[in-house]
């Protein structure tokens, strides 16, 4: 009797051991457009770093495309453990609509849960030979301009704002003015691609418009490939501080057994070793070291932040990209 | 020397202003091809622009298309599907309407003359996340009625896990995978009612199902545990007890994926049930659905009210086959259905009161297209489908079949002499035999005409003027069938 209870127990402990530390784990992370590059690499250093520390492996597939696309793909089901996405407004429609994660899901993680920031700048053919310096040069006639649409990318939105922040603060504070200096930055553009990463091969592969605008991480993989003998980058002396968030999906992590591997992925971008990752591709790291180390890789300018100017993303979404709003208008505006 | 100066000079003269004109010229020149270069450019930029337009205008059609639900209608109904297709609706149905009638001296046959409609059935099938099918199938057809025990209204009413072909999981209301003919829709029926040993083979019962296809179409299988239903019943709950149905079948087509184009549509299988049920027994019918053979019924408190209900075991065995090659076809299936009943009250006292029975039933069946059409187990697809006016006949089918039921002779046994057979009723018989020839018009995929003539034999029962057993069943049956 007693050696069929130790067998029993055995089994037990075995089938317990088994279950609760399965050997191997697959993640998804959801991302928008261009951070493909950033998280490849990154997540190979986060197997082993997990490997290391929890024994188990680590297999984190990748998806991106417009920041607001995916995050309707989440709450359409996409099983997402982790998101990274573009922007605030993008994770709060997730907990909003699907209730996946709690709605304060922001101030779980440091810098309101955004690892690395990056801004808005400008990317010009070699020479500048529109003689582009600041937002004020991209609205004149004859210059064209690539940006992505603001109804799906978030580099997009980010864009409109900090046009709409600098006419502002060029104007007093003058919204109408604001407005129709944003009328006029969209009858620049040419070609509206959904995502950043299409609107930079609308520039540099396909050879349209003057001036690139969105990332900065974009921006400067742009001279990367192409080389400085093509394109160079114009930072302008003010933009936006674009905040990128990142969580874990708590309900999706949790039903498929993630949710402690989810939780030390999105924690690991704040360690030295993915900060160092984060400047590697261009994205502006938070860890102070880190971003003293790629200070010059970064210029300084004047940043606004959302919630100073807009009153936070939740405003700004309403006013601005929702159907109806001022971007509606403008685009009705200028056809 | 004068002249000479003067002439030199006008030379001198003549040199710059042709340098000067051919200097203006020169820069006239470049300047229209700076012009050009720039109109160039801009032309260039104008068509990269157009290009890409249209590059993303498709690229968001197509993720467009990608979201837009797909509508069709037609021969095979109303299709309803999400542009991925793991979703999907289909609205089908099929009505039948028919004509009996009795041949023969009015007051001898028992049978009544009449129009009915005999199936007129919607059919909601689909799936739902992709690797989930349904299928609904109501009865609306004349004397179908919601019952709790024996519910003929709701045919269908299943849910089929579908992850692979060769392993799939079916829970609900479906046809139990025995008989040969019960398992063609009644939509694809060569005669107009099944033949006889479908009375011995469970109709819907309510269980699970896992089945598949291995090899394309070289092995099917089925293996289910049901509620279990008496020989030709239908139900949707188990009311009697708690005995339940184990029924398996397996077919095999063994030429389907070889070259031989005449066997390829050879198929044998054997299908088997056991279980164990208590509860009342169905009775027999004919083609023209008059009842030869019944069970013994009654209060069961004396001889002469005896009752008779399953009480035990019940096997059934039935070896079935098919032939398809070009127009012709031909399908046969033999049953032995084995039965534990017990009557109430036993015969004699102290007798005992259970008796085990084995029914038996074949037919074979056979039928040719005249209009050369491909003949099948399912559906046909007229060569030509009738067009007034023009166009074709449709596909025009003949068909025989021949077919017996006999009733085991230990239910006929009369142990008193006085109050007839110990099971059965005085006037029932014991053996039919059936034959039948039909002519199928099929005017196009969706409609049918019918007509059969179809003769049933009984041996014994009784001969009293107007009992069914009393002559021959003569019966014409004709239907008109819209199915969609």
């Amino acid at each position: 009797m007693k050696r069929k209870s130790f067998i029993l127990a055995l089994l037990a402990f075995a089938a317990v051991t088994v279950y609760a530390a399965p050997k191997e784990v697959t993640l998804l992370n959801v991302s928008y457009d261009p951070t493909r590059e950033l998280y490849q690499e990154y997540n190979a250093v986060f197997a082993k770093y997990w490997q290391g520390k929890a024994g188990q492996k680590v297999t984190v597939q990748q998806s991106h495309g417009g920041s607001g696309k995916q995050s309707r793909s989440v709450i359409d089901g996409l099983s997402a453990d982790v998101v990274t996405l573009a922007l605030a407004y993008d994770i709060d429609a997730i907990a909003e609509k699907s209730k996946l994660l709690p709605a304060d899901w922001q101030k779980r993680l440091p810098n309101n849960s955004a690892p690395y920031t990056s801004t808005i700048v400008f990317l010009v053919r070699k020479g500048n030979p529109k003689g582009i310096k600041d937002w004020a040069d991209l609205v004149k006639p004859g210059v064209a301009i690539i940006p992505a649409n603001p109804k799906t990318s978030g580099a997009a939105r980010w864009t409109y704002l900090a046009a709409w922040a600098y006419a502002l603060d060029k104007n007093n504070g003058d919204q109408a003015k604001a407005k129709e200096f944003v009328t006029k930055f969209y009858r620049n553009v040419p070609v509206l691609d959904s995502g950043a990463r299409g609107a930079t091969t609308t520039f540099i592969q396909r050879g349209i418009g003057d001036v690139l605008v969105g990332w900065e991480n974009e921006a400067i993989l742009g001279v990367k490939e192409l080389g400085k003998d093509q394109v160079e980058i114009i930072t302008p002396p003010f933009s936006i501080l674009a905040e990128p968030p990142v969580t874990v999906v708590d309900k999706v992590a949790r039903k498929k057994g993630n949710e402690a591997v989810a939780k030390a992925y999105v924690e690991h971008l704040y360690s030295e070793e993915g900060q160092e990752l984060v400047a590697k591709h261009f994205y502006r790291p938070r860890n102070e070291a880190v971003a003293k180390k790629h200070a010059q890789q970064f210029p300084a300018l004047k940043l606004i932040t959302i919630d100073e100017v807009f009153g936070g993303w939740q405003k700004a979404q309403k006013t601005h990209f929702a159907d109806g709003g001022v971007f509606d208008e403008i685009q009705k505006a200028n056809k | 020397m004068n002249n000479n100066v003067k002439l030199n000079r006008w030379m001198v003269i003549a040199a710059l202003l042709s340098a000067q004109t051919g200097y203006v010229l020169a820069q006239d020149q470049n300047g229209e091809l700076q012009r050009l270069k720039q109109q160039l450019q801009d032309l260039e930029q104008k068509v990269r622009i157009l290009e890409r337009n249209k590059e993303l205008e498709t690229e968001a059609s197509d993720a467009k298309a990608k979201t837009i639900p797909l509508v069709t209608l037609g021969a095979g109904g109303l299709n309803v599907s999400t542009a991925d297709t793991n979703f999907l609706l289909k609205i089908r149905g099929y009505v039948q309407a028919d004509s009996r009638a009795f041949v023969g001296n009015d007051e001898a046959v028992k049978g009544n003359d009449t129009f009915l409609l005999r199936r007129v059935r919607p059919i909601f099938e689909g799936v739902v996340a992709r690797n989930f099918e349904y299928r609904l199938m109501f009865d609306f057809a004349s004397g179908v009625t919601s019952a709790t025990g024996n519910n003929g209204f709701l045919q269908d009413g299943y849910v089929n896990v579908h992850y692979w072909d060769e392993a799939q999981l079916q829970l609900g209301k479906m046809k139990e995978p025995v008989g040969l003919e019960r398992l063609q829709s009644g939509a694809n029926l060569l005669f107009i009612e099944r033949g006889l040993p479908t009375y011995l083979v469970p109709n819907r019962d309510v269980g699970i199902q896992l089945h598949g296809k291995l090899w394309g179409n070289t092995l099917g299988y089925q293996i289910g545990y049901f509620n279990g239903v008496e020989d030709g019943g239908s139900a949707d709950i188990e009311t009697s007890d708690d005995g339940k149905d184990a029924a398996a079948r397996l077919f095999l087509q063994p030429f389907d994926r070889t070259q031989i184009d005449p066997l390829k549509k050879l198929g044998v299988g054997i299908a088997v049930t056991h279980g164990s049920h208590e509860g009342a027994l169905r009775n027999y019918g004919t083609a023209g659905q008059q009842t030869w053979f019944r069970w013994r019924t009654g209060t069961g408190a004396t001889p002469s009210t005896a009752n008779v209900l399953a009480d035990g075991d019940t096997d059934r065995f039935a070896p079935q086959a098919y032939y398809y090659w070009g127009p012709f076809g031909i399908f046969g299936e033999y049953v032995i259905s084995s039965h534990d009943v017990i009557r109430r009250p036993e015969v004699a006292p102290g007798s005992s009161r259970r008796a085990s029975f084995d029914n038996r039933a074949w037919q074979i069946a056979g039928s040719y297209f005249i209009t050369g059409e491909e003949n099948s187990f399912g559906p046909v697809t007229p060569k030509r489908p009738f067009a007034l006016g023009g166009g074709g006949w449709g596909a025009w089918e003949i068909a025989a079949r021949i077919g017996q039921l006999e009733v085991d002779d230990d239910v006929f046994v009369d142990t008193d002499g006085v109050l007839g057979p110990d099971f059965a009723t005085t006037a029932s018989a014991r053996k039919v035999r059936a034959w039948g020839v039909g002519l199928n018009w099929h005017l196009n995929r969706n409609v049918k005409a019918s007509v059969n003539y179809l003769n049933t034999d009984f041996k014994g029962g009784s001969t009293a003027k107007g009992e069914v057993t009393a002559q021959d069943e003569d019966v014409i049956l004709a239907r008109v069938q819209l199915s969609f």
